[in-house]
């Protein structure tokens, strides 16, 4: 993915309102060529008026969307190089699916011999052989999908726009389906837009991920980064469950780049990447449950990095065991135990010792 | 279990044992009575002019029909209904859906004030198009004194355009509600593939439309070739069946013949009925919904907003110009003549009895019609009985059978003992309350099919008898459905003509009689101010209607059409 090459589709200051409501608080994003870019966030956070917008559906009230190099915000959807799946598909219902298919074809006047060719070879595509003659109705849902997919890849669009693609499938199809847009969108290193407000789907799928929430853009970036370097609390915890610690720094160690911070509930080592925080800084300290270790108390905290509580609930789910610790008086974490048979057993309502790594995120706390 | 409720019965007193058996069998002894009261007011009328029309002085005999085919007067009036029809449907159905997209699809501004301007001819009665254009072209009409126009209103012309007016309403709030229920995602998607508006239009909203087209244009031809009041006024010396079949009733006491008019016109509406059950059975489009969608105006092309604006504007300018004419000729001595504004339309004593009659009619028409709608719809839905699509299908049938035939059904079923009901205000109520039942029971129907009927399988568990979880859990709920009957069938009963013009007798006249009568005379002004004050009364009473809608939070669905 050539990073020396300018981003095939770029969003300049992006605002839209409706009426008195604001969706859209200046939003600028790029996507590279071949990358596929998330816009992921809460119902209400504007990612699907974005999308519509890119597609020429919705008309933004000022901005620029640029799409190779050219500004496309004043064409209408029948002139612009995208091409959009919409989340219930919007098949043609008196068509059948090769006409789906074929529909815009037709419309751009292709010669008939290529339209059956390229037909063919979209429904080899999507793996819908000989379903060419089937009417939409006939067609189960995860294979409405496919099609759907098929068609806005008819063309070959220079951008393709996925909203909420996979969200009226079931669990395990949606698991299916989601892989097997990754690998045919890897394979024709198509430009993608994939609109979601499933955090999971959008970690599994994407190149990069904008976070909206309020018409702003919370954070933009890998799902590692938005995983593990939350820029805020927000982003924090809007992927998986987070336990929030307050925390207070105590003193910087230069020599191995960590930190000593205390809590209420005692004092802990950290590594830090951050130079911003000098000693004194009050401090939000984002531990991810699964970063945790649990194990029974004997009493006294003999080793760094331990902080004890009472194990409170026990829930045990397969693959997993979650652990509702209660530090001090009543402050909850979560510890989840990979794997929980072979884990040394524990007691609800017994002293336990949570070991806490020294790779955590720190966030400042905000005033 | 057998012993105890044996136990329980042998305890029962014999009156409780009646009440018992009332209890359990209520819904089928409720079914039972309705069907009888369809069947003698409904369908006994419809047999009635059946065997009249076979019926000679010996016994059976096909003469009647012999002599209907071999006259070339009834032939030719035959077709000229089947013509009026099919122009008038191809036109109303064209004009509905042009007023339909752009109060859907259309710019933002405009979608409301063209939607009142289609639903206008709603609040008046069709053959109020008739008056107008009479003022406007008839012989010593405004635009034919004015611009010296020579173009006689009186004959076919006048009819098609005067049917396609009051019938535009019709196809456009059917067509309306289609494309409402059609995904906003599928026009959205064409035009993502490049399609043109033009193109989406013709490859995906029309064909996608085209169960609802097909619906709303064999309604709209049913509608119009049933229609009396235009025809009659305006059809001058060009033969239609349903005026026809008033001429030879009233004019020449010849039920014999106007019995076989009356099949000839009940005909295409059967055949139509059948088909339209045969046609659309099953033929609607599913597609998979996805999150609530807000059709977004989108800008639209030239090419479709020019043609669609122009044809809208035309028509809806037109209709707006009827109006006002007819408000005018009310308040003008004679218009177009003596230019000079007077009461004495609007204060005529005449004119006001038949108002106050027809509110009278209606009222009565409507509580009845209510009433029996609302149970019928009750023992359609939760009955457990054979039969119960037939009762189903009668009672929406009156909505599509021709006026006309009813009144010549009732004139000749109820003109003896013992069922001797002709000359008096009862014929009159009781014919628009069977008439009009259609809208009370779907609204029925419709309301029920919102409620669990767990709902009332509860009150029976906490030991309510079947007579009081109806009365205090089914009625409640049914009351919107209730209004809905009441208020339809009291705004129809109003302006109703077809049926009402052979049962009206000397002291009961009606208010669209004395319209029919004025408009025929060539008394305009008298013939406008009653209009007029119809138009207030069917106003009133649908501010009332929005009144209760707001206040009682009812979803009251309004209807159009009528005949």
């Amino acid at each position: 993915m050539g990073t020396n090459e300018q981003p095939t589709l770029i969003l300049k200051d992006i605002h839209k309102s409706f009426g008195k409501n604001k969706v859209l608080n200046g939003i600028s994003i790029e996507v590279n060529k071949g990358e596929l870019v998330t816009f992921v966030g809460p119902s209400g956070c504007g990612k699907t008026t974005l999308l519509r917008i890119i597609g020429g559906f919705t008309e933004h009230d000022s901005g620029e969307v640029i799409l190779d190099g050219r500004s496309i915000g004043h064409l209408p959807p029948n002139l612009r190089d995208t091409r959009i799946c919409f989340q219930n598909y919007a098949l043609f219902p008196h068509l059948t699916v090769g006409e789906n298919l074929a529909y815009g074809l037709k419309v751009k006047k292709w010669d008939k011999k290529k339209i059956r060719e390229r037909v063919d070879e979209l429904l080899t595509l999507v793996q819908l052989e000989g379903f060419k003659d089937r009417m939409i109705d006939k067609m189960s849902g995860g294979q409405q999908q496919r099609v759907a997919f098929a068609r806005a890849l008819a063309f070959s669009p220079k951008v393709l726009l996925l909203d909420e693609p996979i969200s009226n499938l079931d669990a395990n199809l949606r698991v299916l389906m989601r892989d097997e847009i990754r690998r045919l969108q890897t394979e024709l290193s198509i430009t993608t837009v994939f609109v979601t407000h499933d955090q999971y789907e959008a970690m599994a799928i994407s190149d990069k991920i904008v976070v909206l929430s309020d018409g702003y853009i919370q954070q933009v970036g890998s799902p590692i980064e938005i995983y593990d370097h939350p820029v805020n609390e927000f982003i924090a915890s809007f992927v998986g469950y987070v336990n929030f610690l307050p925390a207070k720094i105590d003193s910087i160690i230069k020599e191995t780049d960590a930190a000593v911070v205390s809590t209420e509930y005692g004092k802990l080592e950290i590594d830090i990447e951050q130079t911003e925080f000098a000693p004194g800084t009050e401090v939000l300290l984002v531990i991810r449950p699964e970063t945790l270790k649990i194990a029974p108390s004997n009493g006294t905290v003999t080793t760094q990095n331990v902080v004890q509580g009472t194990l409170r609930r026990y829930i045990y789910s397969g693959a997993l065991a979650k652990c509702h610790v209660v530090l001090g008086n009543d402050k909850e974490v979560i510890v989840d135990i990979q794997d929980p048979r072979d884990h040394v057993p524990l007691r609800e309502n017994e002293k336990v010792d949570v070991t806490v790594s020294r790779n955590v995120h720190v966030l400042k706390k905000r005033a | 279990m057998a012993a105890t409720a044996t136990l329980y019965h042998a305890q029962l007193t014999g009156w409780e044992r009646i009440k018992e058996f009332f209890n359990a069998k209520f819904i089928n002894i409720l079914a039972l009575s309705l069907f009888l009261l369809l069947a003698v007011f409904l369908l006994f009328p419809i047999f009635a002019v059946l065997v009249k029309s076979f019926q000679g002085p010996e016994g059976f005999t096909l003469a009647h029909y012999e002599n209907f085919f071999t006259h070339a007067y009834f032939f030719q009036s035959l077709y000229n209904t089947l013509l009026l029809g099919l122009i008038n449907t191809i036109i109303c159905v064209g004009v509905g859906f042009c007023f339909a997209y752009m109060t859907t699809r259309g710019p933002m501004a405009l979608r409301k004030p063209l939607k009142i301007v289609a639903m206008i001819p709603l609040i008046a009665p069709p053959y109020l198009f008739a008056l107008s254009l009479i003022i406007l072209f008839g012989r010593v009409g405004l635009i034919t004194k004015t611009f010296g126009v020579n173009w006689e209103i009186y004959g076919f012309d006048g009819v098609v355009i005067a049917q396609t007016l009051a019938f535009i309403p019709l196809a456009f709030l059917m067509l309306e509600n289609n494309i409402k229920s059609l995904n906003p995602n599928l026009e959205e998607s064409a035009y993502d593939m490049g399609a043109t508006e033009g193109t989406i239009i013709r490859t995906i909203t029309l064909p996608l439309l085209a169960p609802g087209l097909l619906k709303a244009a064999l309604l709209v031809f049913v509608m119009t070739i049933a229609e009396f009041g235009n025809a009659a006024v305006l059809g001058g010396r060009v033969p239609f069946l349903a005026p026809d079949t008033y001429t030879m009733i009233v004019g020449e006491a010849d039920f014999s013949m106007g019995s076989v008019l009356s099949v000839m016109l009940i005909m295409p509406c059967i055949m139509i009925f059948i088909a339209h059950n045969y046609l659309l059975k099953g033929k609607k489009f599913t597609t998979i919904e996805g999150k609530p969608i807000a059709s977004e105006p989108r800008k639209m092309s030239p090419f479709v907003k020019v043609p669609f604006i122009t044809v809208t504007f035309l028509f809806g300018f037109t209709i707006f110009i009827c109006f006002a004419v007819v408000i005018l000729a009310a308040f003008v001595n004679i218009l177009g003549v003596r230019n000079e504004f007077v009461m004495r339309h609007i204060m005529d004593f005449r004119s006001n009895m038949a108002i106050w009659n027809s509110i009278r009619v209606s009222f009565i028409a409507a509580l009845v019609g209510g009433i029996i709608g609302t149970l019928l719809s009750y023992v359609i839905v939760r009955g457990k009985f054979v039969g119960r699509n037939l009762i189903e299908m009668i009672s929406l049938s009156g909505f599509a059978l021709p006026g006309t035939v009813i009144g010549v059904g009732y004139l000749i079923a109820f003109a003896s003992p013992p069922m001797k009901l002709t000359g008096g205000i009862m014929i009159l109520a009781l014919n628009c309350v069977f008439r009009f039942l259609a809208v009370g029971v779907e609204a029925g129907i419709t309301k029920l099919h919102q409620i669990n009927i767990e709902i009332e399988e509860a009150s029976w568990d906490m030991g309510a008898t079947f007579f009081t979880t109806f009365r205090r859990i089914v009625l409640p709920i049914m009351f919107p459905a209730f209004i809905a009957g009441f208020i339809y069938t009291f705004m129809t009963a109003m302006v109703s003509l077809s049926a009402i013009v052979f049962l009206v007798s000397p002291g009961y006249e009606l208010a669209a009689v004395t319209i029919f009568d004025a408009a025929a005379y060539g008394k305009i002004g008298l013939a406008s101010a009653t209009t007029l004050k119809m138009i207030m009364v069917v106003i009133l009473c649908m501010i009332v209607l929005n009144l209760l809608t707001k206040f009682t939070n009812l979803d009251i669905e309004r209807k159009g059409g009528a005949a």
